[in-house]
């Protein structure tokens, strides 16, 4: 381990050197105490508290993103221009470990000034939170400066399908229909089913049983949110509808009853539930009574979601760093790989356009769907073609592929709505990120890093 | 030649060619206006931020525009709107003369994201930056442009002053609250705001003219011309942002469509007649809540601003004519309403010569003017909704007649408790009357109108479901009831009303 460590502190050396550290520490010290001045918020102490958690970890993640790359391509390649890599390459010490020693060197980097950037938009959350009223304060750490964790109802797919077997069943004894449309049938079949889930006819309840996976005790005295978001076929002319709400078992728990709401449909609606309404097992009775002349759907994957707190935020905002650290991990190591087999303007040139298509993953999944890189016509709905589709949509598809294994993770979106990463996210993200894509790169770069010759004369000199 | 005087003679020729480009500069700012190839109006005010973004990006203003709106649009189709305001800041600095990007961020906080919200505060909150971001800042840049104008004008009409969002009568409350120390307890004092005198005044003067951006003066102007209107209402506001895009059109007539003119005077004669329809706020002290009335001091000009719109437009003259008609069937009917039979008399006789080949009276097919009588109008219109023969009905109408007498006389509404007392013993009267059999008995009876007007009293006064104690005591002292006991009120010996039931008429799914 020593030499690694060795070539971490020649990284250090070298950053402090040319006052990378420094400039860079500056810098995201700068951005989380500007940025407060800068940005207008909605004029809640909610939406303010969401920008600026947003904005300052958005800043700190591009600056630490972009130096990282430029410092990973420069430490390793300007090494090897200059032949300083000579120096190292002659001593006892493998390629491998000059490559590791480095991405250990810039990760190390990146993890301190993570944590003191982290550090700081920390204590500006918190110091600002205590300057409020005590309502706000108290609404702010239950909505925002919390981790909510999420429960819904159990999965129905089962009693789906079998719903649909029986009815299925029971249709073809009275009109038998031809193999060929069974399949059809089916469908339609499962899509009323699963209507019935979903739909509250007007005048109707819908019930919700949501197993919050912990005993009462837990959520003693702990107030609640709902998440909701209904769809509906229809307008109506102030473009909501009325919905009321009971929630509690009025049999076995205590119970609430909402004043009726105006609420907007295609929207996530969160409002407070007040404390201890579950029943002794953890399971929360929810309940809809819709007034209005026409149907809402409810989906069933987020049509009604409880949130509940999981933990505290300071544990879970230095998870999110964690995650944020995973991504520097990786930028590091493609930054390494790409300077292990070219030179640095080239390589930081590689890096960038890589960072670009991973960013571009909107881009590359739109083309997917719409099977074509060529624009169809908006007016008609007709798709686009192209000759290079044949080619460019299954490259497209495998490029999203391997970035999905990065960006399905989101902390900084989880942080600033106040939703839990659980440790496991961070241990999958660690793993997805880092081990296996991060790995991938890096052991490429160590493979072309260890078959360069470093003694052939270099452009620069 | 030395290096340092090498160096000054190059700092020389730069501020020489900086000079030239200058000088340049302005000859192609001409040049492109004359061929309409940009706008290159030069910011005024602007703060240094603005000037240099809109300087130093150029053309690459566009593609970083492109992005923020992309970005915009994302957030709200994931419902996060706490960066909408930032990323709309930025995009009007970024095109701060491109008056559609103001129109569609104004009416995407107004309209779109405040809907979204199911507290009305938060509504409010957006309904507001909407207004903000054309008031203080469209029009901040974009001083003469006519259709900033009417877009704010028709945030007061439609969203703030019409019953379309549910949220209607909070945006009314709060803009009357946020008015109401400039504009008085009544809404149409501006004299103070013009002249004021005294430290205070002058400070309520400074802060009303940066906050809302308003010219006394200009109020005071609007109000002769189309009022008096109250100020405390929104329709006031919009008219007077109406008002001040025509002024704005008549310093650049060439650069202004018809079209725009021509929405901006109907943004006008809309919410006059909303005003006229409910441009009066009542404060009910006790609970501390506004009702709205009408504004029947605004009766001539409404009449006079339709007659100027079947003037200016002849080809809606028709479709204006019929609203015209509505109109002076509604100032009738109020007026009496209010207790005002010489006005309504008047009014009635206006309709009558205007439109005398017109029935008056819906599903009534003889109902011309000259065939009924103000008594028969003011009954028949009250009664429009109320299926005659339908005795819970009327019997509904009539308590809601009594019960909204005694709301104005609490609240010191006189003429308005005369008039809607006097309704509803007309209504009773020709209730009885239509349905009374070949012999006099009548077939579906209603109680005895002084029992239903017991009932309703006894409903106001009871001590435990009733009005507010204050409004209570004050109902008392004016129809000298004397003091509360303890025993339970007389006037319940009337007909008992159903049971309330909670119960849905539900079926929950299995």
């Amino acid at each position: 381990m020593q030499p690694l460590f060795a070539m971490a502190g020649l990284t250090w050396k070298a950053a402090f050197r040319f006052r990378l550290f420094l400039v860079l520490a500056l810098l995201l010290l700068a951005s989380v105490i500007g940025l407060p001045l800068l940005i207008q918020d909605d004029g809640t102490a909610r939406g303010f508290t969401q920008i600026l958690l947003t904005y300052t970890l958005s800043a700190i993640t591009g600056l630490l993103g972009l130096s990282t790359l430029w410092l990973a391509c420069g430490t390793l390649a300007r090494d090897i221009e200059e032949c300083q890599i000579q120096v190292l390459a002659t001593k006892p010490v493998a390629r491998w470990q000059i490559w590791l020693g480095k991405w250990l060197g810039i990760m190390s980097l990146n993890a301190v000034l993570l944590a003191l950037a982290g550090l700081s938009v920390f204590a500006l959350l918190q110091w600002r939170a205590s300057h409020l009223p005590a309502g706000i304060q108290r609404e702010l750490r239950s909505e925002v400066l919390v981790a909510r964790g999420e429960a819904r109802e159990p999965n129905h797919d089962a009693q789906i399908a079998e719903d649909t077997e029986r009815t299925l069943q029971e249709r073809l004894k009275t009109n038998p229909v031809d193999k060929a449309d069974l399949a059809e049938v089916r469908k339609q079949i499962r899509e009323q089913v699963r209507a019935a889930f979903q739909i509250v006819p007007p005048g109707y309840t819908r019930q919700w049983q949501i197993e919050l996976g912990h005993p009462k005790s837990y959520f003693q005295n702990q107030p609640l949110q709902l998440r909701i978001k209904f769809n509906t076929a229809d307008h109506s002319a102030s473009g909501t509808f009325i919905g009321a709400w009971q929630v509690g078992d009025p049999n076995n728990t205590n119970f609430w009853r909402s004043e009726p709401m105006s609420l907007a449909p295609d929207t996530f609606h969160e409002f407070p539930i007040p404390a201890n309404l579950c029943d002794p097992a953890g399971r929360l009775t929810v309940v809809f009574y819709n007034p209005n002349q026409t149907s809402l759907l409810f989906p069933m994957d987020d049509g009604m979601t409880v949130l509940f707190p999981e933990g505290g935020f300071a544990l879970n905002f230095a998870r999110g760093l964690g995650i944020i650290l995973c991504w520097m991990a990786l930028l590091a190591a493609l930054g390494l790989t790409a300077a292990s087999f070219l030179s640095f303007p080239v390589a930081a040139f590689f890096s960038l356009a890589m960072l670009l298509v991973g960013l571009s993953s909107g881009t590359l999944a739109d083309a997917v769907d719409s099977g074509s890189v060529a624009a169809g016509n908006e007016e008609t709905g007709a798709a686009g073609h192209s000759s290079v589709d044949i080619f460019l949509i299954p490259a497209f598809k495998a490029t999203l592929a391997v970035i999905s294994l990065a960006g399905n993770y989101s902390p900084i979106d989880s942080l600033s709505t106040g939703r839990s990463i659980p440790w496991s996210e961070l241990g999958m993200a660690f793993v997805q990120i880092d081990l296996l894509l991060g790995g991938v790169i890096a052991l490429g770069g160590i493979f072309f890093f260890s078959r360069r010759e470093l003694a052939t004369a270099q452009g620069t000199q | 030649m030395n290096a340092r005087t090498k160096k000054i003679l190059l700092v020389l020729l730069a501020v020489l060619l900086l000079l030239g480009s200058g000088q340049m500069q302005k000859s192609m700012n001409v040049e492109r206006a004359q061929l309409g190839l940009t706008h290159v109006a030069v910011l005024e005010n602007a703060p240094p931020m603005l000037a240099f973004t809109t300087v130093a990006l150029g053309g690459f203003r566009g593609l970083i525009s492109n992005l923020l709106w992309m970005r915009a649009n994302d957030l709200q189709q994931d419902d996060k709107f706490f960066e909408a305001v930032q990323l709309a800041t930025w995009i009007t600095e970024l095109e701060p003369h491109f008056t559609q990007v103001w129109l569609f961020l104004g009416w995407n906080m107004a309209y779109n994201i405040s809907v979204k919200f199911k507290d009305f505060s938060d509504r409010w909150r957006w309904v507001d930056r909407g207004i903000i971001l054309l008031r203080d800042e469209g029009l901040h840049y974009n001083p003469d442009d006519v259709l900033i104008y009417r877009e704010l004008s028709w945030f007061y009409q439609h969203k703030m002053g019409q019953n379309l969002d549910d949220a209607n009568m909070y945006y009314k409350q709060q803009w009357a609250e946020a008015m109401k120390p400039y504009f008085g307890v009544n809404g149409t004092n501006f004299d103070d705001l013009i002249q004021p005198q005294g430290a205070a005044a002058l400070k309520l003067q400074h802060d009303f003219t940066n906050e809302f951006k308003m010219n006394p003066v200009f109020i005071r102007q609007v109000d002769a011309k189309y009022g008096p209107l109250d100020w405390r209402l929104p329709e006031a506001h919009a008219i007077y942002w109406a008002a001040l895009g025509l002024d704005a059109a008549t310093r650049h007539p060439d650069k202004v469509k018809q079209d725009d003119l021509m929405t901006l005077r109907r943004s006008i004669y809309q919410s006059v007649f909303q005003a006229f329809h409910h441009g009066r706020l009542i404060t009910n002290p006790f609970q501390q809540t506004y009702s709205l009335g009408p504004n029947l001091e605004l009766i001539p000009q409404v009449d006079a601003a339709y007659v100027q719109m079947m003037d200016a437009e002849p080809s809606m003259r028709d479709h204006i004519g019929t609203a015209h008609r509505n109109f002076l069937r509604d100032a009738v009917y109020f007026l009496y309403e209010n207790n005002r039979i010489s006005d309504a008399t008047k009014w009635f006789k206006e309709l009558a010569d205007r439109y005398p080949d017109k029935t008056i009276i819906e599903n009534d097919t003889n109902s011309y003017p000259r065939n009924v009588s103000l008594d028969e109008f003011a009954i028949a219109t009250a009664q429009i909704d109320v299926n005659e023969t339908s005795q819970e009905r009327v019997t509904s109408a009539i308590q809601g007649l009594l019960s909204r007498a005694y709301y104005e006389l609490a609240i010191g509404q006189d003429d308005r408790y005369a008039g809607y007392k006097l309704l509803s013993g007309k209504v009773y009267q020709r209730y009885v009357s239509k349905t009374a059999g070949a012999n006099g008995e009548k077939r579906i009876p209603l109680p005895p109108f002084d029992v239903l007007n017991k009932f309703v009293l006894g409903e106001l006064l009871d001590t435990q479901r009733g009005v507010p104690y204050a409004m209570r005591a004050v109902l008392r002292t004016h129809l000298s009831l004397g003091p509360e006991t303890n025993a339970p009120a007389a006037a319940l010996i009337g007909p008992v009303r159903a049971p309330v039931t909670n119960t849905p008429a539900v079926k929950p799914i299995e």
